[in-house]
């Protein structure tokens, strides 16, 4: 196997600055640079950190001159979701309601890359509280597609797609709900991991649906979801939901996957534009030829997995939302007179349109005389699709299944029924359902030059298997499923 | 027509863990406002709860200790409400699988008031006024509470009362609650229906909150009784509703407005996972628990025969209770060290305070020492008395305060001895005591005591000297 | 169908004001994302006994006491506090 069929940029970086080719500084400034150049363009960042990412660039100068080995994501510029807690530095969730908060800690991912000395440039675009999947909620204004400006980069983790896309950051961490890693992933043509639920603590990331919500590395190649998720997935004593990784991810990359059987729901096939379903057969025959097995098998509880998601999703957010009240920090309404009216107004003033509808569709779902109809229901309906998955996993290793059934749609596409947009999460929301690994990966792109990707998805706890069925795919493929775009940092 | 008052109790009381339900912030009471607050007890965005194990043993003992059957699984669910004290805007409660199900406590009359449930949950922080601005202060935020539910079994104010009273008693002997009615640790909410007398049916209830004192609860749930019952009389319908009792005006009154819609929306909590507990766990949790008030009373009344007043006030005090026991521990004379402690020991302590703290100079071996000293006849009950005084006074051990000398002084023989010198050397008063003035004998006496330095028996050397007196 | 009635009293429960006028395209939205809602009434389930996604039970931590915060540090994000608390309403 050459090694120039393997995509590596954490790793190239990484070696540079360790054979002191170019420093700490010097990288960092050139990504500073950069984003200062081309994010008006992109919409990619909200916050931009300079000073943190320059005293962090330089201890890791005086580490590589004191001749001391780095760690594999040290010194690497990177960013983060704006909805993972970063202490003293601004964390909005994309929202007017928390425009201007600076949380007093530190969410754990970013204690733990910040302990190997990341270098965090700044805070990236996101729908807001991640509801959406087009970062078009965003109060700040949505965030691009680096493949063409005019369509959205996806959401709700946009920001952070369209900065590792645009190259205006090595790598990033979003947050995945309903498919909010790997939709932006899929639309910007790079990699996103989602884990296993538990696999990575929550502590930190701003809850929008707490059963649901995972945080994963967005990278531009496997190799670096891999180094990324092997940094980040640790037990949390913070979180009661952690559990850490079964297993490295990065040794299992060599693995060979002959004889490897990669499942087909038919259902995932349903209600795709032609060019994916084209992408999705290629990569299936790319598979074939590296000798692994398709499974084709039906999976009836998807059927339900959307509504149930929203029902689930808006329930939890509904309650995680309430602690907005103007009170302990963000927005605060002005002018009231009763307590109850200033909570109200600035919730209102606060929140944006669809946050305010997912929030009532919570509250109605939960209300007397609807849980048992709803929430009741679409519990149980989780507890069918998890075994639904089960049941697959027991004849196929992985399941391979579109991430989303379109290619990124254009800026300010609007719909006379909000639930349309929901449409868009179909392929991704029932892996957050049964709390499994999945990897979107760039497999194709249409017509246009948009990207296409397709998500590899694992038993719990098995992104190693999941993730080294990605990786052949993309050293199999190499230029046909991945484009470099032309902006921001070239390295 | 007579009415009955049918009563259901709701009792909310704090747990005395060292840290907070969900944060390792202080538990203790009456610190600067917002000085035991972190990022998770104030609600900051990205925070998660931790379950504090000590308060599910707490909870479980809690359980165990009315009566209780503990849940093999049980769960948490957010109770969402919106109000400025509550930092989530959702409480963290048990909705549909509580810890503790199905126990009672009994009365007295040996009436059973039958507990539904006990649960864990967090408390609220709590607002502040001044100067007619509003504030608030989370130091309460997250501290850990069960709430023990009652079935509508109470039928008069004073078994509201002794139910409550019993259920403060059992938790501060199983060390989960100081339940300080005035530091809020124990809250009341009273639901009080009536119903004419004979009659099975539950009329509609009022829930009256929050009352965190006996002198409130009584004058509630009297204001609340008189009040349905004239409603009822006039042929109106009493409400169902939550009501709070006014201390000013001695009233209580609706507390429903517009913006309270009382939809609490219970869900699962999702960011705890289950709580499970296997029957060795129950098993080793009951093995910690301590003997019982009614256990110990019964112990008291049968076992040593002591008056079932003063089984009761010793039992009304666990550290009492306690230096009792180890005090009377082997004793022939139980109800001697109980009288002691009951006499001479309460009088130092007047108040219900200092009873329930008994913090004494002697431990309960020194008063072990006296009382084996009684029992053996080697010390009678009025040096006993005095020397106990002066153990509390100073708390020397009796050895110190009592020589062998002093003891062997009033010994019988010594006594004889010292009384026959005594008659002898006053012939005037004895020849007054056979002329019929017996009077005389008391000056006798007053030398004797004061040769033996106080610590003859009195009674008893007045005896030996009228013996000697009719002898000579 | 929900009703403009039934969408004003969960804005109530959700502590959102909607202005008079909202309300009637509001509850049009609202209808359309509870009929979506709707679909998984057709579904044939019985218990399935779901409770956390891994199973997990008894994640505890002990009764042990970690410092608080620095009152500042707790305060930081608000104005208008005093004498150490969160400010929640201004007089009049």
């Amino acid at each position: 196997m050459s090694e120039s069929g393997v995509r590596r940029m954490i790793a190239k970086l990484s070696r540079m600055l360790s054979e002191k080719q170019i420093s700490c500084v010097e990288l960092t400034k050139a990504y500073l640079d950069a984003i200062e150049k081309e994010n008006n363009k992109l919409h990619a960042y909200i916050t931009v950190t300079p000073e943190t990412a320059l005293n962090t660039a330089r201890a890791v100068d005086a580490r590589i001159a004191a001749g001391e080995t780095l760690r594999p994501l040290e010194g690497i510029p990177m960013t983060l979701k704006d909805n993972l807690s970063t202490a003293g530095i601004e964390t909005t969730c994309a929202s007017k309601m928390l425009q201007g908060y600076r949380p007093i800690y530190d969410a754990t991912v970013w204690k733990l890359l910040r302990e190997q000395n990341a270098v965090l440039l700044g805070k990236t675009n996101m729908d807001e509280f991640a509801m959406g999947s087009s970062c078009e909620t965003s109060y700040f204004g949505g965030s691009v597609n680096p493949h063409n400006t005019g369509h959205v980069a996806g959401g709700s983790s946009g920001g952070v797609a369209s900065a590792v896309a645009g190259n205006l950051a090595a790598y990033g961490l979003g947050s995945d709900t309903g498919g909010s890693i790997r939709q932006p992933a899929s639309f910007c043509g790079i990699v996103g991991l989602k884990p296993t639920y538990g696999a990575v603590s929550r502590y930190g990331l701003i809850a929008y649906a707490s059963s649901l919500d995972q945080i994963g590395p967005i990278t531009t190649c496997v190799e670096d979801a891999a180094l990324v998720f092997d940094a980040i997935a640790q037990y949390d004593p913070m979180d009661s939901t952690s559990q850490g990784k079964q297993s490295s991810a990065l040794p299992a990359l060599q693995n060979d996957i002959c004889g490897m059987k990669i499942g087909v729901p038919n259902e995932y096939f349903e209600g795709l534009s032609d060019e994916v379903t084209a992408s999705m057969n290629e990569a299936m025959r790319a598979y074939e030829s590296m000798g692994a097995q398709i499974v084709r098998f039906p999976l009836a509880p998807l059927k339900y997995a959307l509504p149930v998601y929203y029902i689930l999703a808006c329930a939890e957010a509904a309650s995680n939302l309430g602690r907005y009240d103007g009170i302990r920090y963000g927005y605060r309404a002005e002018n009231y007179n009763t307590i109850h009216e200033m909570i109200c107004k600035t919730r209102s003033e606060g929140f944006g349109k669809e946050v305010q509808r997912r929030i009532l569709l919570g509250n109605y779902v939960l209300s007397s005389g609807y849980y048992e109809a709803y929430y009741r229901k679409a519990q149980n309906l989780r507890g069918a699709i998890v075994k639904g998955f089960d049941e697959a996993f027991a004849s196929c290793d992985v399941v391979m299944a579109p991430t989303v059934p379109m290619t990124a749609f254009p800026c300010g596409r609007t719909h006379s029924d909000p639930t349309e947009d929901y449409l868009t999460d179909i392929c991704t929301v029932p892996i957050n359902i049964a709390g499994l690994p999945a990897v979107s990966v760039p497999c194709g792109f249409d017509g246009k030059g948009l990207p296409i990707g397709m998500q590899l998805i694992g038993p719990r706890f098995q992104e190693a298997q999941v993730l080294n069925a990605a990786y052949a795919f993309e050293r199999e493929t190499g230029e046909k499923s991945f484009q470099a775009v032309k902006m921001g940092v070239q390295i | 027509m007579k009415y009955e008052l049918v009563a259901g109790l709701e009792t909310h009381i704090e747990l005395s863990t060292k840290t907070k339900i969900f944060c390792g912030c202080t538990t203790e009471f009456g610190s600067e406002p917002n000085t035991h607050c972190c990022p998770i007890c104030t609600g900051m965005p990205g925070t998660l709860p931790k379950l504090n194990r000590a308060v599910v043993n707490f909870a479980i003992k809690a359980g165990l200790a009315t009566h209780c059957e503990i849940a093999p699984v049980a769960k948490m669910d957010r109770k969402n409400y919106v109000y400025p004290d509550l930092p989530k805007a959702y409480q963290i409660s048990e909705f549909d699988k509580p810890l503790c199900q199905n126990g009672y406590i009994e009365l007295e009359s040996g009436r059973r008031i039958r507990i539904t449930r006990i649960h864990i949950e967090e408390d609220a922080g709590k607002l502040v006024h001044q100067r007619g601005d509003t504030y608030v202060d989370y130091n309460r935020g997250g501290v850990p509470l069960i709430e023990v539910v009652t079935e509508p079994d109470i039928r008069s104010i004073d078994e509201a009362r002794e139910y409550v009273e019993k259920l403060q008693l059992i938790m501060k002997y199983i060390g989960v609650s100081d339940c300080k009615m005035q530091e809020g640790s124990l809250r009341c909410d009273v639901n009080v229906s009536v119903r004419p007398e004979g009659s099975e049916k539950l009329g509609t209830r009022a829930e009256i909150k929050n009352m965190n004192s006996f002198t409130f609860m009584t004058k509630a749930m009297q204001y609340e009784f008189d009040r349905q019952v004239d409603l009822v009389e006039s042929g109106e319908q009493v409400v169902q509703e939550t009501r709070r009792f006014d201390d000013a005006t001695g009233t209580t009154e609706g507390m429903r407005s517009k913006e309270d819609a009382q939809d609490y929306r219970y869900f699962r909590e999702p960011d705890l996972v289950s709580i499970v507990t296997t029957p060795e766990q129950v098993e080793e949790l009951r093995g910690q628990l301590p003997e019982l008030p009614d256990a110990k009373y019964a112990r008291y009344v049968g076992e040593y025969g002591l008056p079932p007043a003063d089984a009761s006030l010793l039992v009304k005090y666990r550290r009492v209770a306690e230096f009792f026991d180890e005090a009377a521990n082997g004793l022939q004379t139980p109800k001697t060290v109980a009288n002691l402690i009951l006499g001479q020991i309460f009088r130092r302590m007047p108040t219900d305070e200092e009873k329930e703290a008994c913090n004494l100079l002697i431990s309960a071996g020194m008063l072990r020492e006296l009382a084996l000293l009684l029992e053996s006849g080697k010390m009678k009950m009025n040096l006993a008395k005095s020397t106990l005084d002066t153990m509390l006074d100073t708390g020397k051990p009796v050895g110190e305060l009592v020589s062998e000398g002093d003891l062997a002084g009033v010994d019988e023989d010594a006594l004889y001895k010292i009384c026959a010198e005594m008659v002898a050397a006053n012939p005037n008063a004895v020849a007054d005591y056979r002329a019929g003035k017996e009077k005389a004998v008391k000056a006798l006496i007053g030398g004797v005591m004061k040769a033996t330095k106080g610590k003859a028996d009195a009674t008893q050397a007045e005896a030996i000297l009228i013996e000697l007196i009719h002898k000579a | 169908m929900v009703t403009r009635e039934e969408i004003k009293n969960i804005a109530l429960l959700s502590k959102l004001y909607v202005p008079e006028e909202e309300l009637d395209t509001l509850t049009k939205d609202m209808q359309g994302i509870i009929a979506f809602a709707d679909t998984i009434q057709a579904a044939d389930v019985g218990d399935t006994g779901f409770d956390n996604i891994n199973n997990l039970s008894n994640v505890f931590r002990e009764d042990v006491v970690v410092p608080s915060y620095d009152r500042d540090l707790i305060l930081k994000n608000v104005e208008g506090g005093e004498d150490g608390c969160f400010l929640v309403r201004k007089r009049g």
